[in-house]
């Protein structure tokens, strides 16, 4: 389940610092993200962890350190590249397009490769035609692979929780993404849901050998899931390694456990 | 029982992508169609055609176009009116110029130069959203409505500042002007409706249609997978505006014949079809038809009730109409905001019990 | 010499513009404030205060027809005052409540549907024939002014721009120093969250929507004492739009800044730009102002950073 062979490094984030005013949400995090493997971050509340995400993705502009990714070394991510590039994520917030079906919220997943022009859509026929059925065919194989056809035209707004976060991973799936970002995918979940939300994890990353970036406070899915972890707190990487390492680290039990800093 | 699905079944993807997927709802819609073509021309009279057909239609195609802005869209635009304007001025000075030309170019060439203005004051939506967007179309609004009125060359500086239309014919019928018809004028601008509508629909359910309302729900979201929120919203502001621009040529050249821009296409107007979207609902193709002949069919009403009936001052109705407008929005806006359009779906999902309870 | 006085009556007439203007901004300011509601119906509350006033004042209204007898204007206005109340608390019950959590878009929707309702109601009730209003107020050129120098300024807008002043120092007051003031911003920031922790949103909203009647009782006052009270002075409201985000939706000092640089700002477009296309640049100048500064700094003068968290 593992994947123990070095591979290549999809994704490098070096001297990365983040500050809103006078708030420092990261300060000189570096790490690295090999392809294929599932990389966890975690930390204790406020550490840092979605700020990274959002600036691997482009959301947040980091004031200093490189991103690179797969081989090209940015000052910071615009999200139309990240999202050209393969990157694609879920959020802590669930970010679903409350106005639509479950259908069509993965299809816009499907956005960055869909093209045809506005005329031929408005005829619905020929190309535009042929294009949606083909997306529509894509997202048929997330769907059956989420196990959610009986909610697919559902107004997503009228899901359950657990539901809605098994379609934001839909829709970030049905990107075919080269590395997937996911914000706590199991937070607020019961066993039930969190054994289920594992398997499709795991299952994207073994079969389309998706690289996964993870952020999730359950020590005991971080354990099993991961390859190798990172965990931050106050900004700061503290320490990174495989599970295990990480989890007889005191400098991570300290933070945990509320130790105080000097 | 009679509006079950049951025995419909899509054994491909293009069947249940289609546009009415069920039956019953498909030969409802051909029904309608088949009436409005088939049956009304040969019954309808000047007032029937004057009074409410042609204002419903041109009310539904600007409805429409309001509706993709900011029902879809969610980018609210109080300049409806001046977008009307831009359309029957360009329908106005392309007629000037190539009075040959047959009128469904001039229609669309109208609607292209909307479009571009339209994107124009759509720029800052890239910056502004809500109602502070609400505020700089106010800025088209207001300015648009004062150049057409201050500039001469836009209406070929006639002394009272109108427009009037040149009959026109259309495959030789006259469809403008004193000789036409009350048919010809319907058949001609159902036509246009008609095949702008079937084309909102398809566009609202595909790519594009997707995009806009992922703008309109998160679009920070949006932006994050990959949408393009210059695209899509300026690509909103352009489909918007040329429906709205065809509707304020339809309404200059066929229903009025002539207009003055401060009052023909001053911010009531961008009011009423404001309205028109909210009662009909919001990000609905069905809720600008129902809005618009909602909207269309009440002040007659009122005016009948009160003037002919209970003998109050055509002024007085006006201000009652004013009056209950403001109400139906309030009401609507607090029991149904999606208007009038999910009632409609609501009832066909009783329908589907009836005449069972549950 | 005769260029710089123009020049100085022009700007001191687009000032005293600007006060006027910024009257009716500081209504929405508060509302918005306090309830993050955008409440275009603000001018329409204005012109509706000064129908009231009128009503009391004047041997044509309903009140002379029902009691036999006019109020004098130290009763009227505290009388109006009333009336204003009363308004917010049927806005709250039959509007407010029922929108608790619906996005600001819809509310916005919901205000226009109100502006519509009160002016409808002020028709049918008063009658939109123009009327004028006279509280006493002094009219005509500020004499001393003009002997001392030559300067041409109305009483009214001198007093005007006071009232302004003052009310600004009030509200200000109001909302820093104040618990209720606190509570209000509270309310502003998320209905949910203050209905969590204790805070009676219906009692707020109530008192909020009457001072801002009040606020809109004075513009209306000052308004109609100029020109008469009329259907235009709804058309006032959406003026102070333009103001507002010049200003800043949340400041009151912002209210008042914005409405001095576009009441100032209108007068020189038309004066100096005016004749050259043709005049009344004034219908839209305020707008394009306002978008300008909506594309470089959206917030406005003294609003606050908007921040998007995801």
């Amino acid at each position: 389940m593992t994947n123990e062979q070095t591979s290549e490094i999809l994704l490098e984030v070096d001297a990365i610092s983040l500050s809103f005013g006078g708030v420092h949400a990261l300060v000189d995090v570096s790490f690295d993200i090999r392809k294929g493997e599932v990389r966890s971050i975690i930390g204790p509340n406020g550490a840092g962890k979605s700020s990274m995400l959002n600036v691997i993705n482009g959301f947040y502009h980091p004031q200093q350190g490189t991103i690179t990714y797969q081989g090209q070394a940015r000052k910071q991510m615009r999200p139309h590249d990240a999202a050209a590039g393969g990157i694609a994520r879920t959020f802590q917030n669930i970010a679903l397009f409350k106005g639509m079906s479950t259908l069509d919220n993965i299809m816009t997943g499907r956005n960055t490769h869909m093209s045809k022009s506005l005329f031929w859509q408005a005829l619905h026929i020929g190309p535009a035609r042929r294009e949606e059925i083909e997306h529509r065919e894509f997202v048929e194989h997330v769907i059956d692979f989420l196990e959610i056809q009986s909610i697919r035209k559902t107004p997503v707004g009228r899901l359950p929780y657990g539901l809605q976060k098994r379609v934001e991973l839909g829709r970030a799936l049905a990107a075919e993404p080269t590395l997937l970002l996911l914000d706590e995918p199991m937070a607020g979940m019961n066993l039930e849901e969190k054994e289920d939300m594992s398997r499709f994890i795991l299952e994207t990353n073994d079969e389309f050998g998706t690289t996964i970036a993870l952020i999730e406070h359950d020590m005991g899915v971080v354990m099993d899931i991961s390859d190798r972890v990172v965990v931050l707190d106050y900004g700061r990487k503290i320490a990174e390694g495989t599970p295990e390492e990480v989890r007889t680290n005191q400098d991570v039990i300290d933070a945990y456990l509320g130790v105080s800093h000097d | 029982m009679f509006y079950r699905e049951s025995g419909q079944l899509k054994s491909s993807y293009i069947s249940d992508q289609a546009m009415f997927p069920i039956a019953q709802d498909r030969w409802f819609v051909i029904g309608v169609l088949a009436l409005a073509f088939l049956v009304v021309p040969f019954v309808i009279n000047e007032y029937w055609a004057n009074a409410i057909l042609l204002p419903f239609l041109v009310y539904a195609l600007a409805a429409l176009g309001l509706n993709i802005l900011t029902g879809y869209c969610g980018q609210v635009s109080l300049g409806t009116g001046a977008f009307m304007a831009v359309g029957a001025y360009a329908s106005f000075k392309l007629v000037g110029f190539f009075p040959e030309a047959n009128f469904l170019i001039v229609l669309a060439l109208s609607g292209v130069v909307t479009a571009a203005v339209g994107m124009i004051f759509g720029l800052p939506s890239l910056r502004i959203k809500g109602f502070y967007l609400a505020v700089a179309t106010l800025a088209a609004q207001f300015f648009l409505v004062w150049m057409f009125n201050k500039v001469g060359w836009f209406y070929d500086y006639n002394l009272t500042g109108m427009i009037t239309v040149r009959p026109i014919d259309f495959f030789g019928i006259q469809i403008t002007g004193p000789e036409a018809t009350p048919a010809a004028k319907y058949l001609f601008t159902l036509t246009v409706v008609a095949v702008l509508a079937l084309s909102a629909k398809n566009i609202v359910r595909g790519r594009v249609g997707r995009e806009w309302m992922a703008i309109r729900d998160m679009d920070i979201a949006a932006e994050l997978i990959g949408i393009r929120p210059l695209q899509a919203k300026l690509s909103a502001f352009a489909v918007s505006s040329f429906y709205i621009g065809v509707a304020g040529a339809l309404y200059f050249a066929v229903y009025l014949g002539s207009v003055e821009p401060v009052e023909a296409f001053d911010i009531n107007q961008s009011f009423y079809v404001l309205f028109i979207i909210i009662i009909g609902g919001l990000g609905s193709v069905l809720g600008a038809f129902l809005g618009s002949a909602f909207i269309v069919l009440i002040p007659i009403l009122l005016k009948n009730i009160m003037v002919g009936g209970m003998g109050f001052g055509s002024g007085m109705a006006g201000h009652v109409e004013i009056l209950l407008m403001g109400m139906l929005i309030i009401f609507f806006l607090i029991v149904e905001p999606h208007g009038l359009a999910r009632l409609w779906q609501i009832a066909k999902e009783k329908l589907r019990l009836w005449p069972f309870p549950h | 010499m005769a260029f710089d006085i123009f020049l100085l009556e022009v700007i001191i007439s687009g000032l005293m513009t600007g006060v006027m203007y910024a009257l009716v901004a500081l209504g929405f300011v508060l509302i918005f404030k306090a309830s993050g509601i955008f409440n275009f119906a603000q001018g329409v509350m204005a012109l509706f205060a000064a129908l009231a006033l009128y009503d009391f004042l004047a041997e044509d209204g309903w009140f002379f027809a029902v009691f036999g007898f006019t109020l004098p204007v130290w009763l009227a206005i505290p009388a109006t005052g009333l009336i204003m109340v009363v308004l917010a608390w049927v806005i709250e019950r039959t509007v407010l409540r029922f929108m608790v959590k619906q996005n600001e878009i819809i509310l916005f929707m919901a205000t226009i549907g109100l502006a519509f309702v009160l002016e409808g109601l002020g028709d049918i009730l008063f009658g939109s024939d123009v009327k004028p209003l006279d509280i006493g107020i002094p009219q005509g050129a500020s004499d001393w002014l003009l002997d001392s120098f030559n300067l041409y300024i109305e009483q009214l807008e001198i007093f005007a721009a006071g009232t302004a002043a003052v009310l600004v120092v009030i509200l200000a007051i109001f909302f820093q120093r104040t618990r209720i003031g606190r509570a209000l911003r509270a309310v502003a920031d998320d209905h949910q969250a203050a209905l969590s922790v204790g805070v009676s949103l219906d009692k707020i909203w109530v008192i909020v929507w009457s001072v801002s009647g009040m606020v809109a009782l004075v513009a209306g006052i000052m308004w109609g004492s100029k020109s008469g009270v009329q259907f235009s002075l709804s058309l006032i409201a959406l003026k102070a739009l333009p103001v507002l985000i010049l200003g800043g939706f949340t400041s009151v000092p912002g209210a008042i800044v914005g409405g001095l640089i576009i009441g100032v700002g209108e007068k020189l477009a038309e004066v100096y730009i005016g004749p050259m296309v043709g005049g009344a640049i004034e219908n839209w100048f305020a707008y394009m102002l306002a978008l300008v500064f909506l594309l470089f700094r959206p917030q406005g003068l003294f609003g606050e950073r908007i921040i998007e968290r995801v």
